[in-house]
């Protein structure tokens, strides 16, 4: 190749963005230190030792609350900030939900959950990476979700709705042929007199398709869903939450 | 199966756009890889168009139409429309059947008026799910298949697919940044499935006349690709998306080595890689598919290219027209001044300012620039053992290329992405068997469906 001078051809932008910040300590004590590093750092494997060396002087759900939540806090920051990246966030929501586990099984249940998230991608669609996405973050935030899976037929979210009492529903699709189930979805649940907030994004999804239709709230990237959820939990109507993130 | 184990090419300064080493001719006086380039047009249906079989081959009479109307009134020479199947048109086999017909006696029409060149892609979709069925004996698979037929038997030239064999753990480990599940799920699992679905499609293709085209590793490198996103994203790092796509030409190559001829997919950026390789012509896409998505190679990927695609534009009204007649006269006059190139004897100027234009815009681009596709093909080929070892060969050669080129600049991040990436892949065992034993032993674990009996494992 020739030398050429490509300043006039383009900029590099992402060169002149690079943020290099590293994450902060949050504890003082050691052991949950110890479990707030294994989780920023999405070391899985340093998970176990990290937790059951805790439970020598905290009670399991301390270690949840002052530990391992409160690393995937810092993992959050850091993704916010930009300095960490999207696998970075995900290793470290797989650490923090093996870390819970652990936890979970010492107490001999189950953490009490934020509220319950229906996830599906469209009938007809097997492009269900985004949602997968959405699913980690949302386990992530302390929610419990119902993973329906991919290619999905409407009836069978309508029955998943009544029987698990989500907080939301989301839907996630690749193609413009597939997200119209979503307005039946919608037009289903409103006529059911069920108006959840009913998230939809993914690949050709449209601001202005989804809406279109009532209780439909378009989510323009899956790092938007936890804050939906938490807005869904507080009692923010469809109507509000999709004023905040679409208006 | 033969393998590759030569490039097609002696070297890369040998490849050019408009020229493969074999050519392919079909559909109505339409030769691709024969000395000029040719606008390929993807229409893509309205929402809501697909309820009815009659509405929807409708909308395809329309935008086919359009685009054909557009080339003759432009004077362009010709032109190959994708029929990119909604699901609904691979799901019930006679609609996908029927547009393929109907779109060939369009064709045939302004052949037999005009003398518009043209041919019938028709990429069927692959709606197989392999963490949840028998991805080798399933609904799905017998409703691909009658499509092929169908569609084959209708008419269509070239018969494609973006199979997704290896999906489930390439899209478990690409967000996790794993480069040892994206090896496996793609090089080979994506391989051993491109083997068992590609020696299908060439049967049927064999049966009818028609050409066995190509296939693209859309499921997989592309959405690293698309996730890495542009500079300013933040969720799959660049260069690891950069080794994604040379991995990915090992899975792609099986396709050719299985019988298919080309033109390959429009979508599959790995394809400049398989020129080198096969010789065969291929469809690519760049700043013209911009109405489907962003492109940081949009030009260099016109590098090497036999077809000029817009991947896919759904049908509207535009101020100069519909989406079909607007995308085909871009398309045309892109590919107008590349044959005007090749007439003039300008085509390596015209290709040396396409690559400068992006080579060092970022990874990706760098590594489909001909030279370092070249390269990669290159490890390929010499590492043709087996499926895992020539898409590893392919990986670490990637990564070498981007380290070593000063002028590609890096980011801390990605630079430590990539060196990380390097070691790992220089890490895994020699021996194919043994790379597939860890990684069943690993995946199957931790990825609820994943079933090596869907690959042969």
């Amino acid at each position: 190749m020739a030398t050429v001078d490509l300043n006039s051809v383009f900029v590099r932008y992402d060169l002149k963005k690079e943020v290099i910040e590293k994450s902060v300590s949050t504890s003082k004590d050691v052991l949950l230190q110890a479990v707030i590093t294994a989780v920023v750092d999405g070391d899985e494997d340093a998970i176990p030792g990290a937790v059951n060396a805790a439970f020598a002087a905290h009670d399991p759900m301390d270690i949840i609350k002052d530990g391992l939540v409160k690393g995937m806090a810092e993992v959050s920051r850091l993704w916010d900030e930009g300095v960490y990246f999207l696998p970075q966030t995900i290793i470290s929501s797989d650490a923090m939900l093996a870390g819970i586990e652990i936890c979970e099984e010492k107490m001999g249940k189950a953490m009490d959950k934020k509220g319950v998230v229906i996830t599906h991608t469209a009938e007809g669609d097997i492009h269900d990476l985004g949602q997968k996405i959405v699913n980690a973050l949302l386990r992530a935030n302390g929610f419990e979700v119902v993973d329906l899976g991919k290619d999905v037929p409407v009836d069978d979210v309508i029955s998943a709705v009544k029987k698990y009492k989500p907080v939301m529903v989301t839907g996630t699709a690749l193609m413009t042929t597939t997200m119209t189930a979503f307005k039946k979805i919608a037009s289903r649940l409103t006529h059911d007199h069920n108006e959840l907030p009913f998230v939809c994004g993914g690949g050709a999804v449209s601001l202005e398709y989804v809406n279109s239709f009532d209780t439909g709230i378009w989510g323009k990237d899956a790092q938007q869903a936890p804050g939906m959820a938490e807005d869904a939990v507080s009692g923010k109507s469809w109507s509000q939450i999709r004023e905040k993130y679409n208006g | 199966m033969a393998k590759y184990t030569k490039m097609a090419y002696d070297s890369a300064e040998e490849m050019i756009f408009g020229t493969a080493k074999f050519p392919v001719k079909y559909g109505r006086d339409f030769e691709v890889g024969g000395g000029i380039v040719y606008p390929e047009l993807v229409p893509h249906p309205r929402p809501g168009s697909e309820e009815t079989k009659k509405s929807l081959m409708r909308e395809y009479e329309r935008m086919v139409n359009d685009a054909l109307e557009r080339a003759v009134n432009l004077g362009f020479p010709g032109i190959q429309i994708e029929l990119e199947h909604v699901w609904q048109m691979t799901k019930n086999p006679d609609w996908g059947g029927d547009i393929a017909g109907q779109t060939r006696k369009q064709q045939e029409d302004f052949y037999q008026k005009y003398g518009l060149k043209s041919a019938i892609r028709a990429t069927i979709a692959d709606n197989r799910k392999p963490d949840e069925e028998n991805i080798r004996d399933c609904k799905s698979l017998e409703l691909a298949l009658k499509t092929f037929e169908s569609s084959a038997a209708n008419g269509a030239d070239n018969l494609s697919m973006e199979s997704v064999g290896g999906k489930e753990i390439s899209d478990y480990c690409i967000v996790r940044q794993d480069i040892r599940g994206v090896l496996f799920g793609i090089g080979v699992l994506g391989s051993r499935d491109m083997e068992f679905m590609w020696k299908k499609i060439v049967d049927i293709a064999n049966k009818y006349g028609a050409t066995p085209g190509g296939d693209t590793d859309c499921a997989q490198a592309n959405v690293a690709m698309f996730m890495a996103g542009g500079m300013l994203d933040k969720s799959v790092p660049h260069t690891f998306a950069a080794v994604t796509r040379a991995i990915a030409a090992g899975r792609t190559l099986t396709a050719y080595e299985m019988g298919a001829k080309g033109p390959t997919k429009d979508c599959a950026y790995e394809d400049p890689i398989i020129k080198a390789i096969t010789g065969i012509p291929i469809s690519t896409e760049g700043k013209s598919c911009a109405c489907a998505h962003a492109d940081l190679q949009g030009n260099l990927i016109a590098a090497v290219c036999d077809l000029w695609s817009n991947e896919a534009v759904e049908y509207h009204d535009m101020f100069g027209g519909t989406t079909p007649a607007v995308f085909t006269e871009i398309l045309g006059f892109d590919v107008a001044l590349m044959n005007t190139a090749i007439a003039l004897g300008k085509a390596k100027d015209l290709q040396e300012m396409f690559i400068n234009s992006d080579l060092y815009r970022d990874p990706h681009s760098f590594v489909v620039a001909p030279h370092n596709a070249y390269q990669i093909g290159q490890a390929l080929v010499a590492n043709n053992t087996d499926y895992y070892n020539r898409a590893r060969a392919a990986a670490v050669k990637s990564a070498q290329l981007i380290l070593a080129d000063g002028k590609m600049l890096l980011s801390n991040f990605e630079k430590e992405v990539l060196q990380k990436t390097l070691r790992e892949l220089e890490s895994f065992p020699d021996k194919e068997s043994d790379f597939i034993d860890q990684c069943v032993n690993a995946y199957k674990k931790v990825i609820p469906g994943f079933n090596p009996a869907n690959y042969g494992l």
